[in-house]
C-alpha cells in the first residue's frame, strides 16, 4: 500500500442485495388487466357525451334554446355573433384591390373637412332631398386603405354628434353613408361596402333605440317613469317617447331616394316596438319595397340587410323572407336571360354577379329553415313554387344558386324522403347561374347525411351515374363522384364503384389530370382508403394504382401518406409486393420533401416512413432484413430519425440473431458494422452517444469486444463533438447526457481491460475529457466525476456486481489479486476526486452547490473507507451544504446520519453543532 | 339677463280648447323690477303672392292683409320685481274663448304663399328706461278632437293607368312608339296621421325606366279682389323605384306626410289650400343627362305622370 490514506470500500454485494431487498408476493391479477374496466369506462363515455358540447357541432340547439318571447337587447346577442362572423367571411371572399376607381365619388367620400360646417348652420329637411351633388362625372381613383378609413372617421363623426346632441347631423351623415351603397360600379368592391356601410346602420340603429328607450323609462328630469320589460307592449310606452319614435320614422320617411329610406329604416326597425304590437307587419311593406331597386346586386344585398335586421325583433314569420328568395329569384332569371343588358352578354359578369348576390341568397336561406319545424317546411316548398298537391314539382324550373342553398338548408328528413323528386328539380334546373354537378354534388352529401333507404339511394345513384357519364370533363365527373362514393361504399356497390373507377382511370390517361381536379381525386381516393381495412383490399380494386399513377404533385404525396398509415396500422408488413410497394411511394414521398416548407407535413412523412421501416418484418429471413436497413438507409438519407431507428433496428437484428440462430457470428458483425458505420450519420451527438453505447452494449453480447472496445471510444469521444452552445440548453438535455454517461460507467463496470492499453484507460478518457471541457457545467461536471468515482470503487472490488457472460472474463478474474491495477484505480480516484470537491465550488446557484456536494459526500462515503483524507473531504463538502442549505434540510441530515455511520466518525468530527 | 319660454309640451302641439301652458323663466345677475309680465298669444293666416300668376296686381298688393285668428294679451304678474338668478313663472292662457268665434283656428301650415302660424310672446315691461325684456315662441295648433271626424276614414283608393296615351304633352318618339303602360292605385283621401299608401305595377315599358317617384304637391289659392291665384308647389319627393323595375312586380306607395308642410285641406273664402299627389315616372334618357336640374313637375319628353287630388283630413 504507498497511499494508505485512501482505500476502496469493499463491498458484498449479495449480501446488500439479500438485506436490501424487498419481500416479492405473487400477485393474482394484473394490475392492467382489470376486467372491469373497460365496461364502466364506456359508461362514463355515453355519459359524458350527453352534456358534453360539441362547438363543430352547429348551433341547433342554441337556436331551440332561444324562447321567442326574448327582448330584442338579451337576443341580440347571438344573431350578432353570426352576423359578425358572416360579414367577415364575406369580405374574405370578395377581396378588395387596393384601387377602387369609383365612377361618381360622392362628396361625402372627397370633402370630409367641410362637412362639419355645412351640417351645423342649415337644418331644413329639404336639404336631405337635394340631389347628390357629384364632384365630377370624371373615374377618380382613391385607395381602398383611403376609402376605408373616411367611413370609419364618418363612423366616427356620426358618433361624435350623437353625443354632443346634434341627432340632426349624425342623421344626415348617415344617410349620405346609406347613399354609398347606390352605387354598383365596382362591383367586387360592392361586399366590403354593404359590411362597412351596415355597421354604420347598426350603430345609428343602436344608438336610436337606445335614446327612444331612455326617454320611455326616464322623464326629462331624469325620474325613473317605468322600466321596460324585455317583453314591453306599445302601451307601455309613453307618449313622449312615441312622438320621437315617430318623428325618427317621418325623417326617414322623407329621404327622397329608395335605397338610403329602406336601409336607414331598417336600421331603425326594432324601434316600430315602441309604436307597434306587431312590428313585424313592416317587413311585408319593406320587403316590396326593396322590389323598387331594380339593380341585382343593390337589391340582394338590401334583402340581407333586411333579414339580418329582422332577426333583432322578438318574433317575425318567415313569409317576407320567402318573399326575398321569390324576388331574387325573379331578378335574377331576368338578368340571366336577357342578352342585351348593359354590361354585355359577357358570362364572366354573370358569373360576378351570381357569386354576389350568392351570399345573401345563403344567409335568407339560413334564416329560413333556422328552427323551422318540420311540419313547416312543406309549406315553405309550396310558397317558393317548389310543391304542388303533396309533390315536388320538377317542372317549375328553379334558378339552380337558389336551389343549391336550398338543398343546403333543407332538413335532412325532407331530402332523404323526396330524393328522387329533387333530382327531378335538379335536372330541370340547368342555368347559367351555378353549376348543375354541383347540385349534384351537394344532393350526394346531403343523402349521405340521413341514411337514406338502399332502394331510393340505388336509384337516385343509377339516374346520377347516368347524367354524370355524359360529363366531357374529368373534374364535373369527380365532384359529382365525390359525394357520392360514401353512398357507394357505404351499400357495397362493387360494380358500381368498379365502373366509377373505369370512367376515372380513362379520361385521367386520356387528357390527363388538371391542377384543379386533384383535389378532387384526392379527397375521392382518401374516402376509398379510409373505407378498406387493409392494403390488399385496396390493390383487388381495378384501376386504383392506374389513377394513383395518374396522380402528381402534392395531392399525390397526401394520398400516399394516407396509404403509409393506413398500411402502417398493421402489426406486421410482411408481403414483398406490399412492402416493395411502400417502399417506392416512401421514397416519392422522401423525395419530395420541402425542407423548407411545410414543416408538420414533413415530420409526418418522417414518422410515417419510420413506422413503416418499424413494421417491415421478413421474419427468419434476417439477411433480407439487414438488406432492407441498407436499403432505407441508402433511400432516405435525409431523414434524421430514421437513421436511429434503422440502428436501433440493426441492434436488434442482431440481438435476434444471438437469441434464435445461436451464434452467428459474421451476421452480427454485420449487424454491427452496419450500426457503427450509421450513427455518425445523425447529427446531434448526444444521440450519438446513446447508439454508441447501445451498440457497444449488442457487441459485448455478441462476444465482440474489441469491437465493443471501439464503440465505447467513440461513444466517449462524442463528448467532444457536444456544443453547449448549439442549442444544447433544455435541462432534459443535460440530464439526458448525465444519465448517458452514468449508463457508459454502469457497463465499464462489465469490460474487461485491454493489456495493450492502461487498465483504467476508458475511465481516466472519460474523465480527462469531462473535465477539459468548458462548456460543461460544474452539475453536469460533479455529476459525471461521482460516477467514476462509484466506477473505481465497484472495479477495485474482489467480485464484480455482474458480468456479461461467462465467456468474457470480467476485470476483478482478469486482474485478481494485481496490487498495481488497484493501486491504478486509487491513484486516478485520488485525482477525480480532488477535482470533484473543486468543481462543486464553482456551481454559481446555492442551492445547487448544496445538493450536489450532498451528492457528491454521499458518493464518497460508499466508496471509500475512512480516512482522514476521505474525512477532510467530507467535512469540506457537508460545510459547504451546511453553508448553502438550511440547517433542517431533510437531505442534509440524512447525508450527516449516513457519513457519520460509514465513517465510523464521532459525531462531532462531522457534524458541527 | 335673459328671458325664456318654455311649453308644457316638448311637441308644441296645443289644440284651441286646451289651455296653452308654459313657463317663463327669467334668469338675471341682479334683481329687476318691471311694470308687469304679459303673454301674448297671436293666430294669423298670412298670405302673400309671388311668382308669375299674380302679374301686375302682384307688384300692387305683394303682401296682402293677413287674417286673424286670436289675439290675446294676460297679465301674468302686476308690476313688481324679480329677484337675481332664475325665477320661473308659470303661465296658462285659453286659446279659445267659448264666447268669442273671431274665426277658425284653422291648424299650423307652412306653405309657399300661405302660412298659418301661431306664436306665443312673453313681455316684461320695464319703463322707458330700460329696453323691456321679450321672446317669441311659436306653437303647433291641430283640430280640436271634438271637432274631428268620427270613426276611421273609408278606404278611398283611385286606381290609375299611365301609358303614352295618357299623356298631355310630348313624349320622346321612342317612347311614344314603344310603349309603356304602369298601373296602380292610391289612397286619395287619407288621414294625416297615416302614411299615402298604395302600390304600383310596371307592367310593360319598351324603353328602360330610369326612375318613378311619388310628389307630393300643395295646390295654394288665394282670393285677390275678383281673382283667385293659384299656385302648385312640390313639397316632397319619395322615389318608389330606382331603375328599370321588374315587369309586373307590384311596389308598394308608402309616404309618410311631412309634418308642418302639410295640415288638413282647406277651404275657406279668401283662400284654400289643397294637396296633389303625382306620379312621376323617368325614362332613361340621353336627354334627360344633359337637364339635370329641372323642376320635377315640368312636363319632359322623357317623363310620364299622373297626377292625382288628395284630401287630408285630421282624424282620431
Amino acid at each position: 500500500m504507498v497511499d494508505a490514506s485512501m482505500e476502496f470500500r469493499p463491498r458484498n454485494y449479495s449480501a446488500e442485495r439479500q438485506s436490501h431487498v424487498l419481500p416479492r408476493v405473487r400477485a393474482d391479477v394484473h394490475p392492467f388487466s382489470d376486467p372491469s374496466l373497460p365496461v364502466t369506462q364506456v359508461d362514463v363515455v355515453d355519459h359524458g357525451n350527453e352534456d358534453f358540447f360539441d362547438p363543430l357541432r352547429g348551433t341547433n340547439d342554441d337556436e331551440k334554446a332561444t324562447p321567442s318571447d326574448h327582448g330584442v337587447m338579451c337576443e341580440a346577442d347571438p344573431p350578432t355573433k353570426e352576423w359578425t362572423s358572416f360579414s367577415r367571411l364575406l369580405k374574405q371572399r370578395f377581396p378588395v384591390s387596393k384601387m377602387v376607381s369609383i365612377s361618381l365619388m360622392p362628396d361625402v367620400i372627397i370633402r370630409s373637412g367641410k362637412l362639419h360646417e355645412k351640417s351645423s348652420t342649415s337644418m331644413h329637411l329639404e336639404e336631405l332631398d337635394d340631389p347628390q351633388k357629384f364632384a365630377d362625372e370624371g373615374v377618380r381613383l382613391i385607395t381602398w386603405q383611403e376609402y376605408v378609413s373616411r367611413l370609419h372617421e364618418l363612423k366616427d363623426d356620426i358618433n361624435r354628434s350623437w353625443l354632443a346632441d346634434d341627432r340632426i347631423t349624425s342623421l344626415k351623415l348617415s344617410i349620405k353613408v346609406a347613399k354609398l351603397l347606390m352605387d354598383t360600379s365596382v362591383l367586387q368592391f360592392y361586399p366590403t361596402l354593404f359590411v362597412l356601410v351596415t355597421d354604420i346602420m347598426d350603430m345609428l340603429g343602436d344608438l336610436v333605440w337606445q335614446r327612444i328607450k331612455q326617454k320611455a323609462e326616464f322623464a326629462e328630469d331624469g325620474t325613473l317613469i317605468c322600466n321596460l320589460p324585455d317583453n314591453f307592449k306599445a302601451s307601455d310606452v309613453c307618449s313622449e317617447a312615441k312622438e320621437t319614435c315617430n318623428n325618427w320614422f317621418c325623417k326617414i320617411g322623407a329621404v327622397r331616394e329608395l335605397l338610403p329610406r329602406i336601409y336607414l329604416e331598417l336600421a331603425i326597425l326594432p324601434c316600430w316596438r315602441f309604436l307597434l304590437d306587431q312590428p313585424a307587419d313592416n317587413l311585408q311593406r319593406l320587403v316590396m319595397m326593396i322590389r323598387g331597386l331594380a339593380d341585382p346586386v343593390a337589391c340582394a344585398y338590401c334583402h340581407l340587410y333586411m333579414a339580418h335586421c329582422a332577426q333583432k325583433l322578438p318574433w317575425h314569420d318567415i313569409g317576407y323572407l320567402i318573399t326575398c328568395v321569390n324576388d331574387i329569384r325573379v331578378i335574377l332569371m331576368l338578368n340571366l336571360s336577357t342578352n342585351q343588358s348593359t354590361h354585355g352578354s359577357v358570362t364572366g359578369n354573370k358569373r360576378l354577379l351570381v357569386s354576389l348576390v350568392e351570399p345573401s341568397i345563403e344567409y335568407i336561406m339560413k334564416c329560413i329553415f333556422k328552427g323551422l319545424p318540420e311540419m313547416q317546411v312543406s309549406d315553405v316548398l309550396v310558397e317558393l313554387g317548389l310543391r304542388k298537391n303533396q309533390q315536388i314539382v320538377g317542372s317549375v324550373p328553379c334558378v339552380s344558386v337558389v336551389l343549391h342553398h336550398l338543398l343546403k338548408e333543407l332538413p335532412i328528413e325532407v331530402v332523404s324522403s323526396n330524393a328522387l323528386e329533387i333530382l327531378h328539380l335538379i335536372e330541370c334546373s340547368n342555368d347559367n347561374s351555378f353549376d348543375q354537378h354541383m347540385n349534384y354534388r351537394i344532393l350526394g352529401f346531403r343523402l349521405y347525411e340521413t341514411g337514406s333507404p338502399v332502394d331510393i339511394i340505388n336509384s337516385v345513384l343509377d339516374k346520377v351515374i347516368q347524367v354524370i357519364a355524359q360529363y366531357d370533363g374529368l373534374d364535373e365527373y369527380l365532384k359529382v363522384v365525390e359525394a357520392y362514393i360514401d353512398l357507394v361504399l357505404q351499400n357495397q356497390m362493387e360494380s358500381l364503384l368498379n365502373t366509377i373507377l373505369e370512367v376515372i382511370s380513362e379520361r385521367a390517361w386520356n387528357k390527363g389530370v388538371t391542377e384543379d381536379e386533384l383535389p378532387s381525386l384526392q379527397s375521392l381516393l382518401v374516402k376509398l382508403l379510409s373505407h378498406f381495412k387493409c392494403l390488399e383490399d385496396l390493390f383487388t380494386l381495378n384501376h386504383f394504382s392506374e389513377i394513383l399513377d395518374a396522380m402528381y404533385g402534392n395531392s399525390r404525396n397526401a394520398v400516399f401518406m394516407h396509404i403509409l398509415s393506413m398500411a402502417t396500422r398493421t402489426d406486421h408488413i410482411r408481403d414483398p409486393t406490399t412492402i416493395q410497394f411502400l417502399f417506392e411511394i416512401s421514397q416519392t414521398l422522401h423525395d419530395n420533401m420541402e425542407f423548407m416548407h411545410v414543416k408538420d407535413d414533413d415530420s409526418q412523412v418522417a414518422r410515417l416512413i419510420c413506422r413503416f421501416v418499424h413494421k417491415v418484418d421478413y421474419g427468419a429471413e434476417m439477411e433480407r432484413q439487414l438488406e432492407f436497413l441498407v436499403d432505407c438507409r441508402g433511400a432516405f438519407g435525409r431523414l434524421n430519425e430514421l437513421k436511429e431507428t434503422l440502428v436501433h433496428l440493426s441492434n436488434c437484428l442482431a440481438i435476434q440473431a444471438l437469441k434464435y440462430a445461436k451464434k452467428h457470428p459474421s451476421f452480427i458483425k454485420t449487424c454491427i458494422t452496419f450500426s457503427e458505420v450509421t450513427t455518425p450519420s445523425i447529427s446531434t451527438p448526444s444521440r450519438q452517444l446513446d447508439l454508441f453505447l447501445e451498440t457497444a452494449e449488442v457487441a459485448f453480447l455478441g462476444g465482440l469486444v474489441s469491437h465493443s472496445d471501439g464503440l465505447l471510444d467513440s461513444a466517449i469521444s462524442c463528448l467532444q463533438s457536444i456544443d453547449i452552445r448549439n442549442g444544447f440548453r433544455t435541462p432534459t438535455d443535460v440530464e439526458g447526457l448525465v444519465s448517458s454517461v452514468r449508463k457508459l460507467c454502469g457497463f465499464l463496470v462489465m469490460i474487461p481491460g485491454n493489456s495493450s492499453l492502461q487498465a483504467t484507460y476508458l475511465p481516466s478518457n472519460l474523465f480527462t475529457l469531462s473535465s477539459s471541457y468548458s462548456w460543461m457545467e460544474p452539475k453536469m461536471r460533479t455529476q459525471i466525476f461521482s460516477a467514476i468515482i462509484l466506477l473505481l470503487a465497484t472495479l477495485s472490488q474482489n467480485n464484480l456486481p455482474y458480468h456479461a457472460n461467462a465467456e468474457i472474463p470480467g476485470n476483478d478474474k482478469l486482474y485478481y489479486g494485481d496490487s498495481s491495477y488497484k493501486q491504478e484505480l486509487v491513484s486516478l480516484s485520488k485525482l477525480v476526486l480532488d477535482n470533484l470537491v473543486d468543481v462543486i465550488q464553482k456551481e454559481p446557484s446555492q442551492v445547487a452547490r448544496g445538493t450536489l456536494a450532498l451528492e457528491a459526500c454521499n458518493c464518497i462515503a460508499s466508496a471509500f473507507t475512512s480516512s482522514n483524507e476521505i474525512l477532510s473531504a467530507c467535512v469540506t463538502l457537508i460545510e459547504t451544504a451546511k453553508s448553502c442549505l438550511s440547517v433542517r434540510d431533510k437531505y442534509l441530515q440524512a447525508t450527516i446520519q449516513f457519513v457519520d455511520k460509514q465513517l465510523q466518525t464521532s459525531g462531532g468530527s462531522v457534524c458541527v453543532g | 339677463m335673459s328671458v325664456e319660454l318654455k311649453l308644457s309640451r316638448s311637441n308644441r302641439i296645443y289644440r284651441p280648447s286646451e289651455p296653452l301652458e308654459g313657463k317663463i323663466i327669467v334668469k338675471t345677475s341682479s334683481s329687476i323690477s318691471h311694470y308687469g309680465i304679459r303673454v301674448a298669444v297671436k293666430g294669423s293666416v298670412n298670405l302673400q303672392v309671388r311668382g308669375g300668376s299674380g302679374g301686375v296686381i302682384e307688384s300692387l298688393y305683394g303682401v296682402l292683409k293677413p287674417i286673424h285668428i286670436v289675439k290675446r294679451t294676460v297679465e301674468i304678474k302686476p308690476s313688481g320685481k324679480i329677484g337675481s338668478g332664475t325665477t320661473e313663472v308659470p303661465f296658462s292662457l285659453i286659446l279659445r274663448k267659448p264666447d268669442e268665434n273671431l274665426e277658425r283656428f284653422y291648424e299650423t301650415f307652412h306653405g309657399a304663399n300661405i302660412s298659418i302660424q301661431y306664436l306665443v310672446t312673453v313681455d316684461i315691461a320695464r319703463g322707458y328706461l330700460h329696453k323691456s325684456l321679450s321672446t317669441t315662441m311659436e306653437f303647433i295648433v291641430e283640430t280640436d278632437r271634438a271637432d274631428l271626424l268620427q270613426g276611421p276614414l273609408p278606404p278611398e283608393m283611385v286606381i290609375f293607368y299611365i301609358t303614352q296615351d295618357t299623356q298631355r304633352h310630348p313624349l320622346l318618339p321612342e317612347l311614344k312608339s314603344g310603349g309603356f303602360r304602369v298601373t296602380g292605385k292610391v289612397s286619395t283621401q287619407r288621414s294625416l296621421s297615416d302614411p299615402i299608401s298604395g302600390e304600383l305595377t310596371v307592367e310593360a315599358s319598351a324603353i328602360p325606366i330610369q326612375s318613378i317617384d311619388i310628389h307630393l304637391l300643395r295646390v295654394e289659392s288665394i282670393l285677390m279682389g275678383e281673382k283667385i291665384v293659384t299656385e302648385t308647389s312640390l313639397i316632397q319627393t319619395t322615389q318608389i323605384a330606382d331603375g328599370d323595375v321588374c315587369r309586373n312586380l307590384t311596389l308598394p306607395i308608402y309616404v309618410i306626410l311631412p309634418r308642418l308642410l302639410t295640415c288638413p285641406t282647406i277651404l275657406a273664402g279668401p283662400f284654400s289650400i289643397e294637396f296633389k299627389v303625382a306620379i312621376v315616372i323617368s325614362f332613361q334618357s340621353e336627354l334627360s343627362k344633359s337637364q339635370k336640374k329641372s323642376d320635377p313637375r315640368t312636363p319632359r319628353l322623357w317623363l310620364a305622370m299622373e297626377t292625382l287630388p288628395l284630401e287630408l283630413v285630421r282624424t282620431k
